[in-house]
């Protein structure tokens, strides 16, 4: 078990410096002058060459790079050059949005999905069986933002039962900021789940499949019992796998969706800040962003580990 | 009263007709064989008793076990009926068991699901019953998974949970065919015991005579779906008075007549081995630790004459496969040499191997995986020609391929054929066409008749045999199963733990090993001939 | 049996395939639309009728007319330009480099396959979303943004499917066969690895592509696709959103666009994925 979870730490670890040498080389290198760039064409000399300074970039590659993870590792993004305030107070504010965001679909996504999957394995080829996977088919076809928009358009336009957009804060309370909340979920869930139930339901169908379901039928447990006690948790390593790959769509869609409902989360502050090219404030966003996803794989891995007892003793 | 009684069963999959009026009768504590062929409709006999069968199969007939109408019985009175009061045994140990569960938990699951025990009771019962099929819990604790033990062991697990609750009737479909002969032995035995002891009736499911004479009371031999013969064993196997019978005990005891080609052999080293290793690196136990490096194949060396027939054969594992890849340089040996006519061979690149390729060949066990199966029969079987050193033309070619074809018995108009489209015989003559298309003078053969049907199995070493003698083709045969190594090899070794540990005169060594590993083999292989005088001996 | 016969009994069997049969038709229909629009659409894309904007449905006008008055069926004609040229491209860059890539490390095992594998957790990494942040950040919006940013995504995709299905192909006997025949690793991958994997990689492709006409969406969406005057679904989608409460066709029909086609494109892969040797695919 240490050695696998050892194994993938590092591996994440790894994955993440290589993600850094990445990001740094698009936002600060491949420009070529990103003070310029940022200031633009009709900049004056003196206000480029303060901002170089700031920047610090005309110390030598390495050491900037150097120096700009030794801020991440400290939680120091650099400073807005729009906002003029630390890219971390920013993001620290809009997460506050996005992460709840991003949970409230995984979850509600994920006790669809799964339940649904299972219902359709259990009836496989029966009538309810076919409408329900019908309805996934359509259901993967769909954009998050255009369910979005009609989902505004019926609940918020007609109905008036939600607001359409915008968000109060948190410290307008629990409820209505949760309440601004549930449409851009179900936007984002509900698409998700489709794709997790057919996955479920596919994998569920794989393993009853299996030698080891006949072995636990002719134990004389019915086709009920074989399907929660001996499919269910084998089948959820490839629903595992294909959680982790959503997480990252998931993360995206966040970002798309929050457009569609006016919400200030990272989305919008990454989209304004491509606006006014402050490359700083990007290149801080998309590595939370990529940190977060890196993080989730790891973690999924890690839960490979729980599932499976076969690779608690592999390395 | 008979416990298990089948009348006049029928069984249809969609439109192919699996079994046709079958009547099949066991008494408590009787062991019944049924036997036959693949496809000859066994395993749907014991499906149909465990009314398990494949969505779209219609059973007609009567099943009565016990007083019980087992065609009229609901799912829920055959749950009640499964794992309680008949337990069940599958060919494949590796795949039966659930890989995320505990071997402790799988047992109790039935004894639970059945008794209404409380854990503490069950697990009692658990630890009894795995105790005594031989994984007692001091060294197999029930928190093992099954993935921690060996193919054997996991059988054992099986058969612990078709007994647990003392059924009055096990079924076991070809439970040893994925074991090696020692394992067969001991699994036969183990079954053997439990019949005695709890005095169930057992239905032995295997498609080899040769398994089933020393074990079972009384033999049912099915073919296409119906009972050909059917009687008390002794009776079956020495009066043989059905043809089929007949042809399955001649098939399982046959040795192709190698006699008339013994002239052909002449002296010189073809193939010789020195002080040949394989190790391969421990796996990862830690950050920086490693487990010890395993020795599949430790200090071997021999010599194969040219057109001589060897054997090598030992348990599953003790690194033969592994041996034979070094042979046919698809593996490099960690130490030691090899030299093919006067070359060595251990450490050419894939180039200057060209010409030993061409005088070395090899054929392999699964008929059906051997092939590519989007390439037609003589693209197949012409696959070698590319190590020879001049293109040929493609009349040459053809009448290449037509000899090789002929050789193994293929009818010429089949070379436009897919190979799903041939039998496995057929597709073992195949394989075999591919490996002598080069005219090589060692084929390197691995298990290439266990996959077979005993008749279909006759024929092949018929055929390897034939080509042996008339081509003068040494052979490397590598094998678990002596009747095979008897059949049609001139020397054996004898192989475990990476290690060879006997060898000689294959005839005499098989009646008279000396090694420890030797005398398991001989006295776990199915031997009808034995078996039979056994039989004849008690009878007086 | 002939190679001719065994065609039509593939063909005629794919056919009664009811996933396969309806995807196919709606693929062609798109296909064909998308070239219709080359040469005629009702209205030219890129006139203006102020007086005319923001009709519904009607005889005039099919699908209705946007807020610059142009006609809404047309512009979904010329947006599927777009969206098939988009996603097109980038799954010919992620099969064009993830196939060979997978096949190498499948092919070398060992270093390679653990560095290619590392290399994949990387681009992972990157949600098409994110690539397209950066590359727009610094080059400025465009089509090709959207073109690399899936593409990339698309890389590691090809590679961990053909990897994985070369790795379950190696270890058969008939390789076994032909590396005994003296063929190396390349002639082996072209020879036999390939045409048993094609199977996965066409059911794969039309996967990816579904997925590819999704992400543009997305991204024209939020303005780092393809940029006016170029008509594109998403864009229309993002301009429909201001509307919504006056002119709720706006948004209607062009969605319906990407839903159709996504659901023929997935219908078709599913479909495929039955009709082609779905044994392998099991194995995988």
């Amino acid at each position: 078990m240490l050695s696998y979870a050892s194994k993938r730490v590092l591996i994440g670890f790894l994955t993440l410096l290589a993600a850094s040498v990445v990001v740094f080389a698009v936002l600060e290198v491949v420009p070529g002058d990103p003070a310029r760039l940022m200031l633009g064409m009709n900049a004056t000399e003196d206000a480029v060459r303060t901002l170089q300074e700031q920047m610090g970039l005309n110390q030598p590659l390495i050491t900037r790079y150097l120096s700009w993870l030794g801020g991440l590792l400290s939680g120091d993004l650099g400073r807005s050059y729009t906002y003029s305030v630390p890219v971390i107070d920013l993001i620290t504010e809009r997460v506050a949005v996005s992460l709840p965001l991003a949970l409230i679909s995984l979850a509600l996504s994920t006790l669809i999905a799964i339940p649904v999957g299972l219902f359709s394995a259990a009836r496989r080829g029966s009538l309810s069986d076919t409408a329900t996977m019908g309805v996934a088919q359509v259901g993967v076809a769909i954009p998050n933002f255009w369910f979005a928009l009609l989902l505004v358009y019926v609940f918020a336009v007609t109905l008036r039962l939600v607001p359409a957009g915008g968000f109060p804060g948190w410290h307008a309370g629990l409820w209505p900021g949760l309440k601004s909340l549930i449409l851009p979920s179900i936007a984002l869930a509900l698409p998700q789940a489709a794709i997790l139930a057919r996955i479920t339901r596919s994998a569920l169908l794989d393993v009853l499949g299996e030698d080891y379901i006949r072995t636990a039928r002719a134990k004389g447990l019915s086709r009920r019992k074989v399907l929660y006690r001996h499919a269910l948790r084998n089948a959820l390593i490839p629903v595992l796998t294909i959680l982790g790959l959503q997480f990252a769509f998931l993360l995206a869609g966040t970002i798309i969706i929050e457009n569609v409902f006016y919400l200030p989360g990272l989305g919008r502050l990454v989209f304004q800040a491509i606006t006014q090219r402050d490359l700083i404030v990007v290149e801080g966003v998309v590595m939370v962003l990529v940190a977060t996803v890196i993080l989730v794989n790891l973690l999924v891995d890690l839960s490979y580990a729980v599932v499976d007892p076969r690779l608690r003793s592999r390395a | 009263m008979a416990l298990l009684e089948i009348k006049n069963l029928s069984l249809k999959i969609g439109a192919f007709q699996a079994l046709k009026r079958v009547d099949l009768a066991i008494d408590p504590g009787e062991i019944r064989a049924l036997v036959g062929e693949s496809g000859s409709g066994k395993s749907m006999t014991a499906l149909s008793i465990m009314k398990l069968l494949p969505s779209g199969a219609k059973a007609e007939g009567q099943i009565r076990f016990n007083g019980k109408d087992i065609l009229a019985a609901s799912e829920a009175d055959m749950c009640q009926l499964r794992g309680d009061d008949i337990g069940m045994v599958f060919q494949e140990p590796m795949t039966a068991l659930n890989p995320v569960k505990t071997i402790g938990e799988q047992v109790a699951e039935g004894i639970r699901q059945h008794t209404r025990a409380s854990r503490a009771v069950a697990e009692e019962q658990t630890c009894a019953i795995l105790d005594r099929v031989g994984l007692p819990t001091s060294k197999f604790p029930l928190r093992r998974y099954p993935h921690e033990l060996s193919g054997g062991q996991r059988q054992r697990v099986v058969i612990a949970i078709a007994c647990a609750l003392k059924p009055k009737l096990l079924i076991a479909d070809e439970p040893t065919t994925a074991l090696d002969v020692v394992l067969q032995a001991q699994i036969l035995e183990l079954l053997q015991s439990l019949v005695d002891e709890q005095k169930m009736g057992l239905l032995l499911i295997s498609h080899d005579l040769a398994v089933v004479a020393d074990t079972a009371h009384s033999i049912t031999i099915l073919r296409h779906g119906e009972v050909m013969d059917n009687g008390e064993t002794t009776q079956i196997l020495t009066e043989q008075t059905h043809p089929y019978t007949r042809q399955l005990a001649q098939a399982s005891m046959h040795v192709p007549d190698r006699t008339s080609h013994q002239h052909v052999r002449s002296q010189g080293s073809l193939l010789s081995a020195r002080n040949l290793e394989r190790s391969y690196r421990g796996s990862r136990s830690g950050l920086f630790a490693r487990s010890e490096d395993t020795k599949a194949v430790d200090d071997v060396s021999f010599d194969l004459q040219q057109g001589q027939s060897m054997a090598l054969v030992g348990r599953s594992g003790c690194g033969k496969s592994t041996l034979a890849r070094m042979i046919l340089a698809l593996d490099r040996p960690t130490a030691g040499e090899i030299k093919f006519g006067n070359q060595r061979i251990d450490h050419l690149k894939e180039d200057a191997l060209r010409p030993v390729r061409q005088n070395m060949q090899v054929v392999f066990q699964d008929p059906y995986g051997s092939f590519n199966p989007r390439h037609k029969a003589d693209r197949l079987v012409a696959e070698p020609l590319y190590l020879l050193d001049r293109p040929l033309s493609s009349s040459e070619k053809r009448d290449r391929i037509d000899a090789a074809l002929e050789r193994v018995g293929i009818p010429r108009k089949d070379r436009d054929k897919y190979p799903h489209e041939f039998s496995g015989g057929q597709r073992q003559r195949l394989a075999i066409a591919r490996a002598i298309i080069t005219e090589p003078k060692l084929i390197v053969a691995d298990e290439p008749v266990s996959a077979l049907d005993v008749s279909i199995r006759a024929q092949i070493l018929d055929l390897f045999a034939d080509l042996n003698g008339r081509l003068g083709i040494a052979y490397l045969f590598i094998t678990h199963d002596l009747a095979v190594a008897r059949a049609i090899t001139d020397t054996v070794m004898i192989m475990s733990n990476g290690k060879i540990v006997e060898r000689g005169n294959t005839g005499e060594v098989l009646r008279n090993p000396q090694s420890d590993a030797g005398r398991a083999l001989v006295q776990a292989s199915p031997d009808l001939h034995k078996a039979l005088a056994r039989r004849i001996g008690e009878q007086g | 049996m002939n190679t001719s016969t065994i065609w039509r009994e593939n063909i005629a069997k794919a056919l009664s395939n009811r996933s396969f049969a309806i995807g196919l038709i709606i693929t062609g229909l798109l296909a064909l639309i998308a070239a219709l629009s080359f040469v005629w659409t009702p209205y030219a894309v890129g006139t203006f009728d102020i007086v005319g904007k923001l009709k519904p449905p009607s005889a005039a006008h099919w699908l209705g007319t946007d807020h610059f008055g142009r006609d809404i069926l047309s512009m979904i004609m010329v947006g599927s330009r777009n969206s098939i040229a988009v996603a097109f491209v980038s799954v010919v860059i992620g099969a064009g480099v993830g196939i060979p890539l997978g096949l190498w490390a499948a092919a070398r095992a060992g270093v390679i396959d653990e560095v290619l594998m590392r290399f994949n957790d990387l681009i992972f990494a990157f949600p098409a979303l994110l690539s397209a942040v950066m590359i727009t950040a610094v080059f400025g919006p465009g089509a090709v943004n959207a073109i690399i940013a899936i593409g990339i995504f698309n890389i590691p995709v090809f590679a961990r499917v053909a990897r994985g299905a070369a790795l379950s192909l190696w270890p058969r006997e008939y390789i076994l066969a032909a590396r005994a025949s003296g063929k190396g690793a390349a002639r082996i991958t072209v020879e036999h690895i390939l045409p048993n994997m094609a199977n996965l990689l066409v059911v794969q492709a039309t996967m990816q592509f579904s997925l590819g006409i999704l992400a543009e969406a997305g991204l024209s969406y939020v303005g780092l696709g393809s940029q006016p005057p170029m008509p594109s679904w998403g864009r229309m989608l993002f301009e429909a959103q201001t509307m919504i409460s006056i002119a709720p066709h706006m948004a209607l029909f062009p969605g319906l666009a990407i839903v159709t086609t996504v659901l023929g494109l997935n219908l078709l892969g599913d479909g495929l994925r039955d009709v082609l040797d779905p044994k392998l695919w099991r194995e995988r």
